[in-house]
């Protein structure tokens, strides 16, 4: 269980001596506590503190960080077990897998795209994030090819895929100072796996179906000095998945069980499904996700998804208030008003284009807040509007006095009219319906 | 030592009948009791309460309203209301078909009785039980909620929707004729709850309210109704019974968002379909029991995800 600031205040040396890089030994407590400090960070502590406070002050899920230079991402540090109870932090990589029997163009064609492949979503760049390469040939000298065809292609974090561990020494030859995560030590194979780990300072996978195993194999690699380890968890079915990385993560969390402190691998290609074990995985705590080279459609929804669910929820996503144009429109164009929360303006602006009016935004500062909310909570007033009006210079850029509202801030109509002297339209609920509303209420 | 999870949860969902077959008074070929949920979507031992969620397939009465997605997939069948529902449990395979009753969107919409004739025909054409999508016009509610549930007498039919500031005539309707009643809230916990309280204090059971916590589709909102899903279900489960009812998702938005709308025309099928799989998927984690959607090939996409959700099957391979 987790202890307090103080509890470990108690079993620090108390001299203040700064080498920590906090200014006492309470406030290094104090960040202990809370996950965001390394016990080893001390100098002075004796072997006994450190066992006491080394398994209840790491994070409760390992950092494990994949690849070196811009494109590497790292996984785990999750605190929580549901998102609204703070936030996810680091969302999962998704791997692109290809076969050292593909080839060589092939595999290089999936690199670059990769490497070049990005979506822009609510103002923000979605990537996929590596290359998971397998040794599906058997053969040492074309795994080693074809990861040097991909270094030859692109800085991209890797995934090696290989339980023969001459390939994977053959391969690392040619990436083995830029942290691939080396795929997977078993019960079988868990210590020479730990030496090459150890030696190119690489993070590895460990498989096996069941979580005593899994366990039972972290404990062997950390007692062989490889702690930055993710957990496949071989699981038989999508349920099966679903329950054991469930159960990871709250053992996990609850510091019930430290030992499965490690992020969720997910090979998805391996379920016949693999759509479903991309979402399931995003929403259910995998760390690295591996797919095959998605169609457009899957890819798409994967980022997005992944998107939504690693959304901080304490914060809401806004727009910069202002006057915004649809098309070119002039004098005698619409304008609508609405609030400044992301996703309202993202809809209505994405409606608005396909309805072919050229016509303006005026996006009004209700501190990210959607509609409804924004008028529950009186953030949306009258005045707001009209000193945006006044603000953005609306009543320069149209001849006319109109205002269309969203239909939730109707009961605001009437107030609105008198504080800007605009004839205020009340729109529809649903931004879906304004194309409608436009064509047939905007002569 | 065997790993175990242990949440210490006293709370169960609630069960709410859809549907109900001939020895039930109905004449449905089948009937649905969902709920029953003592833990989290896909962790229950008991495989009773384990049964994977209803995909419920949604069509309307006035193809005007409807996807032009749809209507270049199921081409004529739009207008064909009895062969479209057909078509919907034999082809597709939906559970569930939901009928959402567009042609009250006509203006100054008055023809009632073409209503109690529209559910009518889709009780004939089908067997599976139904949920009826009712008015989209306040002034008419109470005439045309009273119509949809006197052609639905004795079916346990699904009625929606019921707002905070609109529930009477709904619940009316399924006070009289004992069908149940879709509660939307705006994706707040709370005020699902407050609704919840008003349909009780009018009489509507506790096993007659599905909740619809409005879910924003993927990329759009999701992740709110998403987090809004799971604390509905974490609450019920640690014993807040105004909030222990099924709860249904239907992002009506998946095949009007840009992603989906601007898709080249080739893959335009895929896309939307894979956008409705994905937040369909992703809500049924959360806690939802009723999947809706509006594109059929979604159905299939569904179907063979939850069957391969049941432990044991779908082995999956080596390294």
């Amino acid at each position: 269980m987790a202890l307090k600031a103080l509890d470990i205040y108690k079993l620090l040396p108390k001299k203040n001596c700064k080498e920590c890089g906090d200014p006492t030994c309470l406030t290094f407590a104090m960040k202990l506590a809370g996950g965001k400090a390394d016990v080893e960070l001390c100098p002075y502590l004796s072997d006994e503190a450190k066992s006491v406070l080394g398994a209840t002050t790491r994070p409760p899920i390992r950092l494990v960080k994949i690849g070196v230079g811009e494109r590497s991402f790292a996984v785990g540090e999750e605190f929580v077990f549901y998102r609204h109870e703070k936030t996810f932090y680091h969302p999962p990589g998704v791997l692109f897998r290809v076969k050292d029997t593909q080839p060589a163009d092939e595999i290089i064609a999936v690199t670059k795209r990769v490497r070049d492949e990005s979506f822009v979503r609510v103002g923000t760049e979605l990537k996929f994030n590596g290359i998971a390469i397998e040794n599906a040939s058997g053969s040492v000298g074309k795994f080693a090819d074809a990861v040097a065809a991909i270094e030859g292609t692109a800085d991209l974090p890797l995934i090696l895929i290989s339980g023969n561990t001459d390939a994977l020494r053959a391969a690392l030859i040619h990436c083995g100072t830029y942290r691939p995560l080396l795929h997977a030590a078993t019960k079988e194979n868990v210590k020479e796996m730990c030496a090459i780990a150890k030696q190119h300072g690489c993070p590895l996978a460990i498989r096996a179906h069941g979580l005593d195993d899994l366990a039972q194999l972290a404990k062997e690699c950390c007692a062989e000095g490889v702690q930055d380890l993710v957990m496949d968890l071989a699981p038989v079915s999508l349920g099966d998945f679903v329950t054991a990385t469930t159960t990871i993560r709250q053992l996990a969390i609850t510091r019930t069980a430290p030992e499965l402190g490690y992020p969720v691998y997910l090979d998805t290609t391996l379920t016949g499904h693999e759509d479903a074990a991309i979402a399931l995985g995003i929403v259910k705590y995998a760390s690295v996700i591996v797919t095959s080279p998605l169609s457009s459609a899957s890819a798409k929804a994967a980022l997005t998804l992944c998107q939504n669910v690693y959304t901080d929820p304490q914060k809401p996503i806004q727009m910069n208030p202002g006057l915004y144009r649809i098309g070119s429109p002039g004098k005698d164009a619409p304008v609508l008003m609405t609030v400044n929360f992301s996703l309202t303006f993202f809809t209505l602006e994405g409606y608005l284009e396909s309805t072919r009016v050229p016509c303006f935004m005026l996006i009004v500062d209700t501190e990210g807040l959607s509609v409804l909310t924004a008028v529950a909570a009186g953030k949306l007033s009258e005045t707001l509007v009209r000193d945006a009006i006044r603000k953005f210079d609306v009543e320069n850029e149209v001849s006319h006095r109109k205002l269309i509202i969203p239909g939730y801030a109707s009961p605001l109509s009437g107030r609105i009219e008198e504080a800007t002297g605009w004839k205020v339209l009340v729109g529809p609920r649903d931004a879906a319906e304004i194309g409608e509303y436009l064509h047939e209420e905007w002569k | 030592m065997g790993y175990d999870i242990n949440f210490g949860w006293t709370g169960t969902i609630g069960n709410v009948t859809i549907g109900a077959t001939k020895s039930e008074g109905g004449t449905r070929s089948v009937s649905y009791r969902i709920g029953g949920g003592a833990t989290l979507p896909f962790l229950e031992k008991n495989l009773q309460a384990n049964s994977p969620p209803l995909i419920a397939f949604e069509l309307c009465d006035n193809p005007v309203y409807w996807s032009p997605i749809v209507r270049n997939y199921c081409g004529d069948l739009l207008d064909d209301l009895p062969e479209w529902t057909k078509t919907a449990e034999k082809t597709y395979g939906a559970d569930i078909i939901r009928l959402y009753l567009t042609s009250t969107k006509q203006r100054n919409f008055s023809d009632l009785p073409a209503v109690g004739k529209a559910v009518e025909t889709v009780l004939s054409s089908t067997g599976l039980p139904l949920i009826i999508e009712g008015s989209n016009e306040p002034k008419i509610d109470s005439e045309v909620f009273q119509k949809c549930g006197e052609a639905g007498q004795g079916e346990r039919l699904l009625l929606g929707t019921a707002e905070a500031s609109r529930y009477r005539s709904i619940a009316a309707a399924a006070l009289a004729y004992n069908h149940s009643v879709i509660a939307q809230s705006p994706i707040d916990i709370n005020l699902a709850k407050q609704l919840n309280i008003l349909l009780r204090e009018i009489g509507v059971q506790h096993d007659h309210i599905v909740i619809d916590p409005y879910t924003g589709t993927l990329g759009y909102g999701f992740e709110y109704s998403y987090s809004a899903m799971e604390r509905i279900r974490f609450s019920a489960l640690k014993g807040d019974a105004d909030l222990a009812m099924p709860m249904i998702c239907s992002a009506i938005d998946s095949l009007t968002v840009k992603e989906v709308r601007e898709a080249e025309p080739a893959v335009q099928d895929e896309i939307a379909a894979t956008w409705e799989f994905y937040t369909g998927i992703a809500a049924a984690v959360a806690g939802a029991e009723i999947i809706c959607v509006r594109h059929p090939k979604t159905i299939g996409l569904l179907r063979k995800a939850f069957d391969s959700m049941k432990t044991g099957i779908a082995p999956m391979g080596g390294q």
